[in-house]
């Protein structure tokens, strides 16, 4: 039997329709209990939590906190009116001894 | 169209089991089952449907570890069922005895059945479900496990190739030239068993 394009499209319908007619399987609910018995062999899952992880996962929540923290020690540093130059010149005048055995760090 | 709260409630649910609380993961079974069978019911007989989807959700539960958290349990779970599905067309092709290309006697006399039939249009309309059906499974079974997949996510399915590349975790270019093939070698086989 020889078909032209309009039978394969009609067969090609037909076949899709078949498939997406198609019936669910069944399974019982010993089939679930089997399965969950399975899992429960297997044991917990071997999870370890790791600082990065958990940075990860709960870190970003504190982000507000620890910006409203910078700007208040921004904002009392500069009150302060704290300059390590100044505090290390000073240093220096006042106690030339002890002041040459201080490293000074990026110095 | 799954919900944000639906995604919450599935990820809280996977924190418990990666946490060591192991019955939760009951609640995801029991709450997919359903879902979990149709799709496995769509690519394997159901005579080892159950086998399969027992197997998904183990699949599931060993891999949990890599799940991340910013899409849909639902989606997740989905991918891992059609891989499995495809894991078990790569097997069945490779413990094949008959070579692709043979056609059993049985076949035959299906095919002998269809051309009894004076056209397509009348297999479709009487008692046509099964025999399509069965038409269909022996030209499925006649293709790759690759092309297999692809056509009946994509052709059968009506899945765009989008989501049958993230189900399947090839790119979407790989789809489309995969499924051009095999639509074209499905019609051969097709037009062979009722032209022969």
């Amino acid at each position: 039997m020889r078909f032209n394009k309009k039978d394969y499209t009609q067969l090609e319908n037909a076949l899709i329709k078949a498939y997406r007619e198609k019936e669910k399987p069944q399974v019982s609910e010993q089939w679930a209990m089997n399965v969950m018995q399975h899992i429960r062999n297997l044991g917990a899952l071997p999870f370890k939590t790791s600082p990065f992880k958990l940075f990860e996962q709960f870190g970003w929540r504190f982000a507000p906190a620890v910006c409203v923290l910078i700007v208040l020690l921004t904002f009392w540093m500069v009150k302060l009116d704290f300059a390590p130059e100044d505090e290390m010149a000073i240093f220096s005048i006042e106690h030339p001894i002890e002041a040459s055995y201080v490293e000074m760090p990026g110095l | 169209m799954p919900t944000h709260t639906t995604f919450v409630d599935d990820h809280d649910i996977v924190r418990q089991v990666i946490a060591g609380d192991i019955n939760a993961f009951g609640f995801l079974m029991q709450k997919y089952q359903g879902h979990i069978l149709t799709v496995v019911g769509n690519h394997i007989p159901h005579n080892q449907a159950e086998e399969v989807a027992h197997d998904v959700f183990v699949k599931a539960y060993q891999s949990l570890l890599t799940f991340k958290f910013k899409g849909g349990f639902k989606q997740w779970l989905s991918a891992i069922a059609v891989r499995t599905c495809y894991d078990f067309w790569r097997k069945e092709y490779r413990s094949r005895e008959t070579p692709m290309s043979s056609c059993s006697e049985e076949e035959q006399n299906f095919v002998e059945r269809a051309l009894a039939k004076q056209s397509i249009q009348a297999t479709s309309q009487e008692n046509s479900q099964k025999e399509a059906s069965e038409l269909l499974d022996r030209a499925l079974d006649k293709l790759s496990p690759e092309d297999r997949m692809v056509l009946e996510l994509v052709y059968l399915e009506g899945l765009s190739g989008k989501e049958a590349a993230g189900l399947l975790g090839w790119s979407v270019a790989n789809v489309k030239i995969r499924l051009f093939r095999s639509r074209k070698k499905l019609r051969k086989i097709l037009t062979g068993f009722l032209e022969d």
